[in-house]
């Protein structure tokens, strides 16, 4: 019906974009880590120079572990807390759309606005601490203590994705048909036997979906460790894009900064494909 | 069989009718304590949006933090956003924002419906292997490519434009993924018979299908937008002169050097969420189209 040649005209301008922007990319990445690239002086081949000096990096180290640190602060809150929001605003209850559209807005915030609304909440004398002088707890340091950052940090993500990913599980209770939740109940199953055995079940693919999700953006976090501690206190919020960023455009050194980035997809990778095979065997 | 449900029929009845006093109590016990939890869920999820309200709100004077916090201004007025208008750039980075945001839809709408025309509906030789190769690359993220982009943006002469900014963010395998899917639900009949009444591939893209995909062409572009206007990265990356800045990387800027004037960066914070908080009302019900279409279907 079509000409082969038209297909190719078609596809070439977003091709075009595509290599450039990314395909070409990835390979020069991972090309640019075995190279001492500086900006300043000529792109000379290193071999595997940049990667045995990021192994005796303590730095590199720190960042690998905050990264980790960070996901295992924000993954599983955002994985298990938005299956029960999504319950609850599963609901035919009045004004309920009210409600989900509340849960939603946050995701939509800049990194920049949620920031600047955060940094006061966990100031010395903001919300959280009069919360805590209340109950007579004594003010915490919550930004700039090496032991609260990293945690408070999460705080402000899981706030962040919370509706963000009750609406992809809304999505999948509203595809589980009424009929078995009616079945179920005339057999004398109450909340919790509904939900393990009717919802949980049927939830799967999705659970699996927000797993990949908001582990691939906990790895890749780091706006918000810019502008709220700027990866302090004492590289306690450096996390591994974090010192790609720095390494890159601060202290110019792209060769050793790609390394890491090589590093980083790598971690990626190997996440996701446990991911797919955890996904694969459930299913089957 | 028969026999047996004819014969259960007047129990279940009469279970029924007992029951529905039981699940009317029931019932309203369950609203109780969803309206209960649910409302506790809101005031915490908007407590920081409610708190800088009544920051940007409060005089000069007035304390903002405070034991016991006060959401009360004494002294209410709207001086805070007049100032922080005036004074700020505010206007400018604004409108930048507009611009960077318009173009950071049309692109990338116009380029990824192009190449999932051909993907969806036509046959040519490699086509297969062009799509995994598109699909595949949705594994790279964006963060391992930074360095090289940035290169590559320096290297074609554009830092410093608009052009370096929205660029790198144009094509996406995921938006390609998604107009695709638009485009195969049309019947194939629509374009045999347009070609017999002599219209070319362009025209048939231009005038018969895109017309056809509207409502996904709306969700990706609210799903562009929100990304585009709250781009921060590459604009704090690629511009230099802080006339170009988006409101993003001005408040960005206005956070380091006015951390004193709380009311001021509340004001502008304020600003800066209206656009985002106007297109969410206007367009809620694509919100969660895109979530299913992404979930469920992807």
């Amino acid at each position: 019906m079509y000409k082969a040649r038209t297909a190719w005209l078609f596809l070439i301008p977003t091709g075009v974009l595509l290599l450039t922007f990314s395909i070409i990319p990835a390979v020069a990445a991972l090309g640019l880590s075995f190279t001492n690239y500086n900006v300043f002086q000529p792109i000379e081949w290193v071999g595997i120079e940049n990667f045995s000096r990021a192994f005796s990096d303590d730095d590199f180290w720190n960042a690998l572990w905050n990264t980790f640190y960070y996901w295992i602060l924000v993954t599983p809150a955002l994985i298990v807390i938005p299956v029960f929001l999504a319950i609850l605003v599963n609901q035919q209850l009045m004004g309920i759309k009210v409600y989900r559209l509340i849960f939603y807005f946050p995701a939509l915030v800049s990194v920049v606005v949620t920031a600047i609304l955060w940094t006061w909440m966990f100031k010395s004398d903001g919300l959280f601490n009069a919360a805590l002088h209340s109950i007579g707890i004594n003010p915490v340091d919550w930004l700039t203590d090496k032991f609260t950052a990293m945690p408070s940090l999460a705080i402000v993500t899981v706030w962040q994705g919370l509706g963000y990913y009750m609406l992809f599980y809304l999505a999948g209770l509203q595809s589980v048909s009424k009929d078995l939740y009616e079945a179920a109940e005339l057999d004398g199953a109450g909340f919790w036997a509904k939900h393990i055995y009717i919802t949980f079940p049927s939830l799967k693919p999705i659970i699996f979906f927000v797993t990949v999700v908001s582990t691939m953006s906990a790895f890749k976090e780091f706006t918000l460790m810019l502008t709220m501690t700027a990866g302090g206190p004492i590289g306690s919020t450096t996390t591994l894009v974090y010192m790609i960023f720095e390494k890159a455009f601060t202290d110019l050194e792209m060769g050793y900064a790609s390394a890491v980035s090589t590093i980083l997809f790598v971690i990626i990778l190997i996440l996701t494909l446990i991911n797919k095979r955890a996904l694969d065997t459930t299913q089957q | 069989m028969e026999l047996k449900t004819a014969e259960l029929q007047p129990k279940i009845q009469v279970k029924k009718s007992r029951k529905l006093s039981l699940k009317h109590r029931r019932n309203i016990l369950r609203w109780g304590v969803s309206y209960t939890l649910l409302t506790i869920l809101a005031v915490v999820t908007i407590m920081p949006f409610l708190w800088t309200v009544s920051t940007s709100l409060k005089g000069q004077n007035e304390t903002i933090f405070s034991y016991p916090p006060n959401f009360t201004p004494e002294n209410f007025t709207f001086e805070n956003f007049v100032t922080v208008w005036n004074t700020l750039n505010l206007p400018l980075y604004l409108w930048n924002s507009v611009v960077l945001s318009f173009w950071g839809v049309i692109l990338p709408l116009f380029f990824c419906s192009l190449a999932a025309f051909p993907l969806a509906r036509m046959n040519f030789k490699g086509k297969n292997l062009v799509f995994m190769i598109i699909l595949a690359t949705m594994m790279i993220p964006g963060e391992v490519t930074m360095i090289p982009v940035y290169l590559t943006i320096s290297k074609l002469g554009l830092i410093g434009t608009y052009s370096g900014v929205i660029l790198p963010g144009v094509v996406s395998a995921f938006a390609i993924f998604l107009m695709r899917q638009a485009f195969i639900s049309i019947p194939k009949e629509l374009d045999e018979s347009a070609i017999i009444d002599g219209a070319n591939a362009w025209q048939i893209w231009w005038h018969i299908l895109l017309p056809m995909v509207k409502p996904m062409l709306a969700t990706l572009a609210i799903l562009k937008f929100i990304g585009a206007w709250n781009n921060f990265l590459w604009p704090l990356l690629i511009l230099e002169d802080s006339s170009m800045y988006p409101l993003t990387v001005g408040l960005y800027e206005l956070k380091g050097t006015f951390v004193s004037n709380t009311r001021l960066i509340a004001a502008g914070a304020l600003i800066a969420l209206i656009p985002i908080l106007i297109v969410f009302i206007a367009f809620q019900s694509y919100f969660i189209k895109s979530a299913y279409s992404s979930a469920v279907k992807g």
